[in-house]
């Protein structure tokens, strides 16, 4: 008889068991970060004067194009290789799948600091890449690789190839065997099967694992901040400077806002897109 | 038994990619275990003294510890809010409104980056709140997505008659939750914990301003360090949460099998 | 363009598990034969291993003198109809059907006619450009009827197609899958579970049990004599009582089970060995009253309703058996009476013929 008022269905249960995480997001994130938007129209010097200032700076607008650039083309790389190795990894036999599958969780779970670091030892000027081709001879002096934007690329493909190939092997495993084998039975070539069947249904979950990693190497910090430093400023890390170096925090805010606008704009747009075209909704 | 097996190209392009994948991780295995003052592969000379060292320079000592507390509280803390908002999300999922889901997404959709300069503006610096308090609070919700994400997995996969069996039976429903429901998620709640007290640990982008004087966490000191120095006490570090990864690993082989990670 | 088919001596291994053991089974060209058996039996392993998504361990396939056994799937030209249909989902119903028309290299005009003259034969040509998430599941199955149909394949092979659709739609689904079986004159294999389904709808069908052909014949002899006591159980026999021939009297034979008594007709069952089963349904078994019976003793049990007659759970010396009873005279729990068998609701299965 205790149950009959708990089981009721009108949600106050429910309501009242997710009230400490709902409260807890709202109160340290939406609040703070909506207070840090809503700061950036409030400057003395006019409502939009922080991002006047802002895209009139060339150095700063070079960031953003910068970035955009970086995460353009980390996105394309990761889905280009990943899409291959997950459809290896996909048709693999059992053991070795799992094997597979563990061997691109590993590099997930070290952290970004210690991925960033391992390009810092391989491209650094006396670094091991350096050194194996001034010790075959290939060049007589080292080659500056670390401060590129390449090395960043590099260090953004290895944060987030380990993602996009997981989540696009989750999209392979889920789309039905018998799909796939009514094709052949048709007289599909495994070629075409790949091209006509496979691939469509598969543009869904591409285009999710490209927001995963577009706008994951958008924001990311530590690899820009090791392998870049600050020939390749990107906005994480001027965000990093004008808040904790030069206490500009209006300019601060102001790269804040513009990140979360695209971040939100891009993940909201690209979601709708892969929910509109994905063919196994019904 | 089955024929199909993908082009030789693409088996060459996958061996290579989880070669770029592995190399870099060999690699800084191999710099740690160097006996030079620089950084070098292969190494010269084996030697453990880099290890010593990292124990050796306090900054590290202090900031390993408090990685682990912060790791450790904050994940509690997210379980603990985040187990009932998961399950109200199941159990009431026709009253409880659609957003809510996404509420509890949000963490990590928004970039790390401007979450964690928003709480240090808006709570730390507006509040004059402790900086480990706010380093707590900022952990406990990058993880929470984690926690709700995939304890609602395993309660999505969960047949509530069987709580309503219990509750029919006789249990009450606050025992039934935790005789009843909890042992069958009991995979999910360790994935969870695993999977929230690892991004904990290896966080920069929140950490990064929640910082101040006397308190860091560990990837912080890290990459100060590395801008400063470049010898292989960072490699030992990083083998050192390279082996503590594997353990977990090695755990939820034990509890779970190792693909559940992938889901 | 209809060929026979021919599976020689094939078997198929899981691992170390046999699926599959030694099985020989040949197909007319025109016929329709179903695989028919539990689950596990060996039967979707069957048309797996003939569509090719599976390779045989030892044994060959042979499509109208093409040997199948190593070619793969796409170069095999089977028609194939999957119990989830199977359907291309970002693909409409036209260019689902379409699709073999396209690897067959027939140009967009002409694959585009025939598909619509197919879909017009399962009556679905005004759906060609939905989406197949939009139809139902009848509608469903005959687009994956239809695209498979519509390439003429040699052989078509249908792997429990009906068996997601409600009970009306699957009687209904059946006829018209026979009758444009019937008018393509497509040489067919079909697997189902379902006994009803696979007689009402073959010209021969192959009963399966572990891995093992149990016997191939049509829906009347399989229905009437089956050749052991597996197969007599699968369709309906249920009782199955050993008997031994005591005496021989030109046409009549005497025969002994757990001491009781029973002369039977040879004219009537026809030869009876010296040991033998005595296989019935529950309506081969008479419940008469009369002491004076020719029938075996039995005291009765629960009595249920069948709508049609009473049923009579009843103990006997040989046995636990089933008789159905008439609905005049319902007989109460604990009636003495007598069980006549009726010769034809019954069969004779060698003794051996428990496989």
């Amino acid at each position: 008889m205790t149950s009959r008022r708990f089981w009721r269905r009108n949600g106050a249960t429910g309501w009242a068991l997710s009230a400490p995480a709902t409260l807890a997001v709202i109160g340290f994130l939406l609040i703070p970060i909506g207070a840090v938007i809503a700061g950036t129209f409030m400057d003395p010097r006019g409502v939009f004067a922080p991002y006047i200032a802002y895209f009139n700076s060339g150095f700063r607008t070079t960031v953003l194009f910068r970035t955009l650039q970086i995460s353009a083309i980390t996105t394309i790389i990761s889905l280009i290789f990943g899409f291959m190795t997950a459809y290896v990894v996909s048709r693999a036999p059992g053991k070795l799948k799992s094997l597979l599958i563990v061997a691109a969780v590993f590099p997930l779970l070290t952290g970004v600091v210690v991925r960033a670091f391992a390009w810092l030892i391989i491209l650094g000027r006396n670094g091991i890449l350096n050194q194996t081709l001034l010790g075959l001879g290939i060049i007589n002096e080292p080659l500056e690789m670390l401060y590129t934007q390449g090395a960043v690329v590099i260090g953004m493909v290895y944060l987030f190839v380990p993602l996009m190939v997981l989540s696009l092997v989750g999209v392979l495993e889920n789309i039905p065997k018998d799909v796939l084998q009514a094709s052949s039975s048709l007289g599909a070539s495994p070629m075409a099967t790949f091209w006509q069947v496979l691939l469509p249904l598969a543009v869904p979950g591409l285009i999710v694992g490209a927001v995963l990693v577009f706008t994951g190497s958008f924001t990311a910090y530590a690899t820009p901040q090791l392998l870049g430093g600050e020939r390749q400023t990107v906005l994480a890390t001027l965000l990093q400077q004008r808040a904790m170096v030069s206490f500009d925090w209006v300019g601060a805010s102001t790269i804040a806002a513009i990140m979360t606008v695209i971040t939100i704009t891009i993940v909201l747009a690209m979601s709708h897109v892969a929910r509109r075209i994905n063919p196994m909704a019904t | 038994m089955m024929s199909d097996r993908p082009h030789f190209l693409l088996i060459v392009v996958a061996a290579l990619v989880y070669l770029f994948l592995m190399l870099p991780l060999v690699i800084v295995v191999g710099a740690a275990l160097s006996d030079t003052t620089y950084l070098t592969f292969p190494p010269q000379g084996l030697s453990l003294r880099w290890f010593e060292n990292i124990f050796e320079i306090s900054a590290f000592r202090r900031t390993i510890i408090t990685s682990l507390q912060i790791a450790l509280l904050g994940t509690l803390i997210a379980l603990l809010i985040g187990i009932p908002a998961a399950y109200a999300l199941n159990r009431f999922r026709v009253e409880l409104p659609k957003w809510l889901g996404t509420l509890f997404v949000l963490p990590i959709l928004v970039p790390e980056i401007v979450f964690g300069f928003a709480l240090l503006k808006s709570f730390t610096v507006g509040t004059g709140a402790p900086i480990f308090l706010s380093l707590l609070i900022g952990h406990t919700l990058i993880v929470l997505p984690y926690v709700v994400r995939v304890i609602s997995a395993s309660l999505a996969s969960f047949d509530f008659s069987i709580e309503e069996a219990a509750i029919s039976l006789g249990s009450a429903p606050v025992k039934t939750f935790f005789t009843i429901v909890l042992p069958n998620v009991r995979a999910g709640v360790i994935a969870a914990f695993i999977l929230a007290f690892i991004t904990s640990l290896n966080d920069v982008s929140v950490s990064l301003f929640l910082t101040g004087p006397g308190i860091s966490t560990l990837p912080i000191q890290i990459l100060a360090h590395v801008e400063q120095f470049f010898d292989p006490t960072v490699a030992s570090v990083s083998v050192l949460l390279m082996f503590l990864t594997v353990a977990v690993m090695a755990v939820v082989e034990r509890t779970l099998g190792l693909t559940f990670l992938a889901k | 363009m209809t060929q026979p088919l021919a599976l020689q001596a094939v078997s198929a291994h899981y691992g170390t598990t046999k699926v599959l053991e030694d099985l020989s089974l040949s197909v007319q060209a025109g016929e329709l034969v179903s695989l028919l058996g539990a689950s596990g039996c060996g039967k979707t392993t069957t048309l797996r291993l003939i569509a090719g998504f599976l390779t045989p361990t030892t044994g060959s396939i042979q499509l109208g003198g093409r040997d199948l056994t190593r070619l793969p799937t796409h170069r095999r030209d089977i028609g194939l109809v999957f119990q989830n249909y199977a359907l291309f989902p970002h693909l409409s119903v036209l260019d689902n059907v379409a699709f073999g028309l396209k690897q067959r290299g027939i140009g967009p005009a002409e694959r585009r006619k025939r598909a619509v003259a197919m879909l017009e034969r399962v009556g679905l040509a005004v759906l060609a450009d939905r989406a197949p998430g939009a139809l139902s599941g009848g509608q469903k199955q005959r687009v994956a009827l239809a695209r498979a149909l519509v390439i003429e394949p040699p052989l078509l092979m249908f792997d429990e197609p009906l068996s997601n659709l409600d009970a009306k739609l699957r009687v209904d689904m059946r006829v018209e899958i026979r009758q444009l079986q019937r008018s393509n004159g497509t040489t067919s294999v079909y697997v189902t579970h379902d006994q009803e389904e696979a007689f009402s709808i073959s010209d021969r069908v192959a009963i399966m049990n572990a891995g093992r052909l149990m016997q191939f014949d049509r829906p009347e002899v399989l229905y009437r004599r089956p050749a052991n006591t597996f197969v007599a159980r699968f369709v309906g026999f249920e009782n199955i009582i050993p008997f031994k021939v005591v005496a021989r009297d030109g046409d009549r034979v005497t025969a002994e089970t757990a001491g009781m008594i029973l002369r039977l007709s040879q004219a009537a069952y026809g030869a009876i060995p010296d040991s033998f089963l005595l296989a019935t349904r529950p309506d081969g078994l008479v419940v008469s009253t009369d002491p004076m019976a020719e029938g075996l003793s039995a005291q009765l049990g629960l009595r249920t309703y069948l709508g049609r007659a009473y049923q009579y759970q009843c103990d006997t010396q040989a046995g636990h058996l089933v008789a159905n009873g008439s609905l005049t005279t319902p007989l109460e729990a604990g009636t003495s009476v007598k069980l006549v068998p009726m010769p034809e609701q019954c069969t004779i299965l060698p003794a051996d013929g428990a496989r």
